[in-house]
């Protein structure tokens, strides 16, 4: 007789006072100051309890956090390459479901978790985590958005901002403004085409209490979730590491993150400012963008302007790609 | 009971897997290997083998997915062919440095360009180094055997490592055989369940593959090398465990044919070894002594047991069945191991590359009279080229003359 799998049934908190004060994440990794992504870590965790296992694909939360052979995680952890993090989970996954459905594994199915970068998301990881939502594995997939491949040492990656200096796309005599492209729609590409998939949500780490619950909820879905968020990077992004929630929020007042979950279909928002700060009020506090003229901004504007219109959901791009200038 | 069939290489794959009651299988298509997965995925949905089928969206994650549900505690298997494999190449250190014993069923074909669908061993080959077990069968019987038996071997907690289980594409994979099917309670006799020592498991955690510096790298490398070191005694362990439950005659690396008085060698590995056997059977008629020296396992390369089987011969041909452009002699993979494995002998035998049985070409009766002749003429002269094409060189083109 096969037995039922039990699946994660997590609470939701209504204020910092709930969230559980043991740490699963604990101190003694090598992040740096004011890191983004450390504190998504720390929080998703919170969130997680010590029922999980958690995938790292390699990036920054896997070199700065695993260094010399020692690891911050209370539970089970696994590095993945860059570009297996959904495929692995999957592995996992799958063999939970048949060791519990063959009482080789007593308990609940434990809350399985990838922590990927913005690169193991949707750049060369983009496959296996398509993959992971497109066969309905019961997992989490977060990827934690500091904008660049930062670990290598700020490369551009296709979620970082048009306009951002990084080390592949210095801006120079003939490209003024740097990364010429507009991102990805990480959200977007999970939304769109992925029939098992319930629940997405996109949440920041300037808002702590969202964004656990916003991770719980992905959980308690028997099913793939997909958690977008914004963890900005002081060392990448060049602002002052005590900086990172006050840069965290100023990207919510401007338009240049915006908090939404989809779930089942439909749309709802949190956060949203009552006028929205225009967006160069955020790129001039980040020396990333320090070389653009009032051209650029106005170009950053058009586009975020166009995006908030309905966030989540597909635009058209109403500024001219590379190839048509 | 125990029951004959008439099974190719795939369904001997896939009916091993069975019996070995795997429990996460990950699939994406690819000919020749194909055949095992159309198998088992009708297994699992007849509800005959309970496991997982995850639909891999590709090679890479194939592998991925396989190494993953070992770390969790499940018995893994996933396969592929020719590109197919060479695309998953990220995936096969970190399976083998993980430790994570999850099996690979090969059969093998030419990698592109041009596009060919014939047996090679080439894209496997090409992994050998990547800290796998590795071994080609020669038979759908031998597909099953190994099958079952390679679990045993890489689950070992001496061993602890992921498995290449190879047959040639077409040759073996589509060719159906006689073959025994074992009692699925003398295969569970043989075959305990996986029980990996450290599992992803919330109620002991371990974190696993956290990020080194150089100057930790090698006393990791040197527990995988030790892991090979013993690894002999437990294939030597396995295989003549297995012999004695189910009445087989395996030797545990080398399988020999005709040796002991032989002054001539074909070595070789994979379903070419049954062409060869005929072809000793011929030569021998006409006074030619020659023998066949079967290679089990490519890794681990069975050193001592190549070097004494290859040593009472005076020359032995390699027939490579893979390529190795620019390589020592510029021929294939294996005569050069073959070679090393020779090199500490007193009277080592004259060594050469067969250049044979490539892009999935026949190995035929013809070609292996061919290569007796280039060797018997080898032992007159005590010299021999590094390395022939076959049906390419004046040296053998003229022994059909």
């Amino acid at each position: 007789m096969a037995i039922e799998v039990k699946t994660q049934n997590l609470e939701m908190v209504k204020s910092l006072r709930q969230v559980p004060q043991e740490e699963h994440y604990v101190p003694g990794h090598r992040t740096c100051q004011g890191c983004g992504p450390a504190l998504v870590y720390k929080l998703v965790s919170k969130a997680t309890g010590g029922n999980a296992i958690f995938l790292g694909p390699t990036g920054c939360m896997y070199v700065a956090n695993t260094s010399y052979l020692c690891a911050p995680f209370a539970y089970p952890w696994m590095h993945t390459q860059i570009t297996n993090g959904g495929a692995v989970a999957s592995g996992i996954e799958a063999a939970y479901q048949v060791l519990i459905r063959k009482g080789k594994y007593k308990g609940e199915l434990p809350s399985i978790v990838v922590m990927a970068g913005d690169g193991g998301s949707i750049d060369i990881g983009l496959q296996a985590m398509s993959s992971m939502m497109y066969r309905g594995h019961d997992a989490l997939f977060v990827m934690y958005d500091n904008e660049s491949y930062a670990n290598t040492g700020i490369q551009v990656s296709p979620a970082t901002p048009y306009g951002a200096n990084t080390t592949f796309t210095p801006p120079g005599k003939n490209v003024p403004e740097g990364r010429v492209l507009f991102p990805k729609d990480a959200p977007q590409l999970v939304i769109g085409g992925h029939p098992a998939v319930h629940y997405v949500a996109t949440a920041s780490v300037a808002y702590p209490v969202d964004l656990i619950n916003k991770v719980r909820k992905g959980l308690n879905y028997k099913g793939p979730s997909f958690v977008h968020l914004h963890a900005p990077c002081p060392k990448g992004w060049l602002f002052p590491a005590q900086k990172t929630i006050e840069v965290a929020k100023l990207a919510i007042q401007t338009g240049m993150w915006v908090n939404y979950t989809w779930e089942n279909g439909e749309y709802t928002y949190d956060h949203t400012p009552k006028e929205y700060k225009p967006v160069k009020e955020y790129m001039k506090g980040q020396y990333r963008f320090n070389h653009l003229s009032d051209a650029h901004y106005a170009k950053m504007q058009a586009f975020i302007d166009a995006r908030l219109k309905a966030p989540g959901k597909p635009i058209a791009i109403p500024v001219l790609g590379p190839r048509e200038q | 009971m125990a029951k004959e069939v008439f099974y190719s290489g795939c369904a001997a794959a896939a009916y091993g897997a069975k019996d070995a009651r795997v429990e996460v299988i990950s699939s994406y298509p690819i000919r020749p290997y194909t055949g095992i997965m159309m198998e088992l995925s009708k297994l699992v949905a007849n509800g005959e083998l309970d496991a997982e089928f995850v639909l891999g969206e590709g090679e890479h994650a194939q592998v991925s997915i396989a190494y993953g549900a070992s770390a969790a505690g499940a018995r893994a298997y996933t396969g592929s062919s020719g590109v197919g494999v060479v695309y998953a190449m990220e995936c096969y250190s970190p399976a083998a440095g993980g430790r994570l014993p999850c099996q690979m069923a090969i059969a093998d074909r030419a990698l592109d360009p041009p596009g060919d669908f014939g047996s090679e061993h080439t894209d496997v080959m090409s992994a050998r180094d990547q800290g796998w077990i590795m071994g080609w069968a020669e038979s759908p019987q031998e597909v099953y055997d190994n099958t079952i038996m390679y679990y045993r071997i890489g689950e070992d907690h001496r061993v602890q490592l992921p498995q290449f289980c190879c047959q040639d594409g077409y040759f073996v994979s589509h060719i159906p055989g006689k073959m025994q099917m074992e009692d699925q309670k003398a295969v569970d006799d043989f075959l305990p369940p996986y029980n990996p020592p450290h599992p992803l498991n919330p109620k002991k955690p371990i974190n696993h593959g956290p990020q080194i510096f150089p100057d930790q790298g090698s006393a990791i490398n040197v527990q995988r090398a030790v892991a090979f070191d013993d690894i002999e005694a437990v294939i030597s362990e396995v295989v003549t465990d297995y012999n004695k439950a189910f009445g087989r005659k395996y030797s545990p690396f080398v399988d020999e044919y005709m040796m002991d008085d032989a002054d001539i060698a074909f070595f070789i590995q994979g379903g070419h070894a049954r062409t060869a056997r005929y072809a000793v059977n011929h030569l021998r008629k006409k006074g030619v002594k020659a023998g066949v020296s079967r290679l089990r396992f490519m890794r681990p390369f069975p050193t001592e047991a190549v070097a004494a089987s290859l040593s009472k011969v005076k020359a032995v041909g390699v027939i490579e069945t893979n390529t190795s452009y620019g390589g020592v002699t510029r021929g294939g993979n294996i005569a050069p191991e073959a070679r090393a494995a020779c090199y500490n002998l007193d009277n080592r035998p004259i060594i050469t590359s067969f250049m044979a049985g490539l892009g999935g070409e026949i190995v035929t009766l013809n070609e292996f009279y061919a290569m007796a002749k280039v060797l018997s003429d080898a032992v007159k002269s005590g010299k021999a080229n590094n390395s022939y094409w076959m049906n390419f060189e004046k040296e053998v083109l003229d022994t059909h003359k």
